[in-house]
């Protein structure tokens, strides 16, 4: 009877334990998405300004313009899923590296000192979106790991977790980003 | 900053005439310390002879010992001394003013120890700090300080015995980091990995009590190195970025020694332990020899080379 007792006991722990660290694991993952989610809303308030600053100079660019503040309103769409918001984020991020680009096109621009500060703006930004990814990431495969492997596989179906998708790299930002043009 | 090259030319070329007077000095004094050593060693001997064998035991006998390696050293130091003050004022001086006239060097001074304790690199309590050879100023206008470091703790058995241990004895670094941040995030040499492998030492280093959230990063190889615990996961990685981790990896294979390294308080702490103090010159090996030259110039450079090497002059724009 006793040696039953202490089986279960050390069942019961077994479950639990591996029942919170699930659930511990998904909450991580929220966690971080919320502080993801700051930082892009940061980026997000910057895009007015930036389009107003530079689209009376961009003739060539206007449907660039439009498509940024097209995205940026899909953004704040309330009711917008998780992996709606990194699908968002991606395009956002391409959007507003096409502009900067574009940017160097027009000497006047880079002059201006309402631009310059914005681009300093983003980029300082662009590079907590970073830090806040990678998080975010890491959150992910933690979580994913868990739900995937033995044992917690079963208790994690069992729960109705599934996999979280994470967000993609660009390939550039790995590379040893040039930290003078950036900043300068 | 002047190259590792360029510094080692300066050290050849423009001390040349003293390190020779130096070396002549070091000569005569070599052989003073052997004569002084060997009769030290001599009177030691007869008086040992002279006590009562019945009287002899083990606790005395090292009472001997000890105390034969502490006059020992003491001797040493004393005559010693004038010959290192003056490769401190003479060399070091110099090499270091070489590198940027401006950084003031204190022969006696040491990183304080409110600094190395708020570094958190080392948890242990530090009930003694001392160190020498201190370096401060300003690089490429980010601010920079370093000294030797040997701290240490107390222990006591139950006998009420006192004894000392080593906590860290090496290279303290600060620097002024580019970019703002208000958490801590401490980076240390990885040990429970490489025993006990991925999976295990990955449990085993995330429930380390003492230290904050473990924070996986996504370089293999910067992860195969190090460590790292901090109270933000987004900030430890914004910190962290790819490129910050590739140059901390190279500088851990310039050092050659164990690295830890944290970012706390808008600073960078770098902690190399060596084991032993720097800038020291040894009367038994000559200052003109290459590698004993380099050892002096090129851990000068290590130091006072982190303002480029991990792009600390870099301000991020915030913070300018």
């Amino acid at each position: 009877m006793p040696i039953s007792l202490i089986v279960l006991v050390i069942v019961t722990l077994i479950l639990v334990l591996m029942y919170n660290s699930l659930v511990s694991k998904k909450n991580q993952v929220e966690n971080i998405f919320a502080s993801v989610d700051t930082t892009l809303k940061k980026r997000y308030d910057l895009i007015p300004n930036l389009v107003a600053s530079v689209s009376k100079y961009m003739e060539h660019e206007k449907s660039l313009l439009e498509e940024v503040t097209k995205l940026r309103a899909d953004a704040n769409k309330p009711n917008i899923s998780d992996a709606q918001k990194i699908q968002l984020d991606a395009k956002v991020s391409s959007a507003l590296g096409s502009i900067m680009i574009a940017v160097e096109n027009y000497p006047d621009l880079k002059a201006n000192e309402n631009v310059m500060h914005l681009q300093h703006s983003l980029t300082e930004i662009e590079e907590q979106i970073s830090a806040a990814r990678r998080a975010y990431n890491q959150a992910v495969t933690d979580y994913n790991n868990a739900i995937e492997m033995i044992p917690t596989n079963f208790m994690a179906s069992a729960m109705n977790y599934t996999r979280k998708e994470v967000f993609v790299i660009v390939e550039s930002e790995r590379k040893n980003v040039n930290v003078k043009e950036l900043f300068n | 900053m002047k190259t590792l090259s360029q510094l080692t030319d300066f050290y050849y070329k423009n001390l040349f005439p003293t390190l020779e007077a130096l070396e002549l000095q070091r000569k005569n004094l070599r052989y003073r310390v052997i004569l002084v050593g060997l009769f030290f060693t001599l009177v030691c001997v007869v008086l040992v002879s002279l006590l009562p064998l019945e009287t002899m035991n083990i606790e005395l006998f090292s009472v001997i010992i000890f105390a034969y390696f502490a006059i020992g050293t003491l001797l040493y130091k004393f005559l010693t001394q004038e010959y290192t003050d003056e490769f401190k004022t003479k060399v070091l001086k110099p090499l270091i003013h070489a590198i940027d006239e401006k950084l003031i060097y204190t022969t006696e001074l040491h990183v304080s120890q409110r600094i190395f304790e708020r570094s958190e690199l080392f948890t242990s309590r530090v009930d003694k700090i001392s160190g020498n050879d201190h370096v401060m100023g300003l690089i490429d206008g980010t601010k920079i300080e370093f000294s030797d470091i040997h701290a240490q703790q107390r222990h006591k058995n139950s006998k009420g015995k006192e004894s000392w241990s080593t906590i860290f004895r090496g290279l303290f670094i600060v620097a002024d980091f580019n970019k703002n941040f208000i958490g801590r995030t401490v980076v240390l040499p990885e040990s429970a990995q490489n025993i006990f492998g991925d999976l295990i030492g990955n449990w085993l280093q995330s429930k380390n009590f003492l230290r904050e959230e473990l924070v996986k990063l996504d370089d293999s190889a910067f992860e195969k190195e190090f460590v790292v615990y901090a109270t933000d996961q987004i900030e430890a990685r914004y910190i962290l970025s790819h490129s910050l981790m590739q140059r901390l990896l190279t500088f851990k294979k310039k050092a050659n020694h164990p690295l830890y390294i944290s970012f706390i308080g808008g600073s960078i702490h770098m902690a190399i332990d060596y084991g032993k103090d720097l800038f020291e010159p040894s009367i038994f090996h000559s200052l003109l020899k290459y590698k004993i030259a380099m050892e002096y110039v090129s851990t000068l450079h290590l130091a006072l080379g982190i303002v480029e090497e991990l792009k600390l002059n870099q301000k991020i724009w915030s913070k300018r």
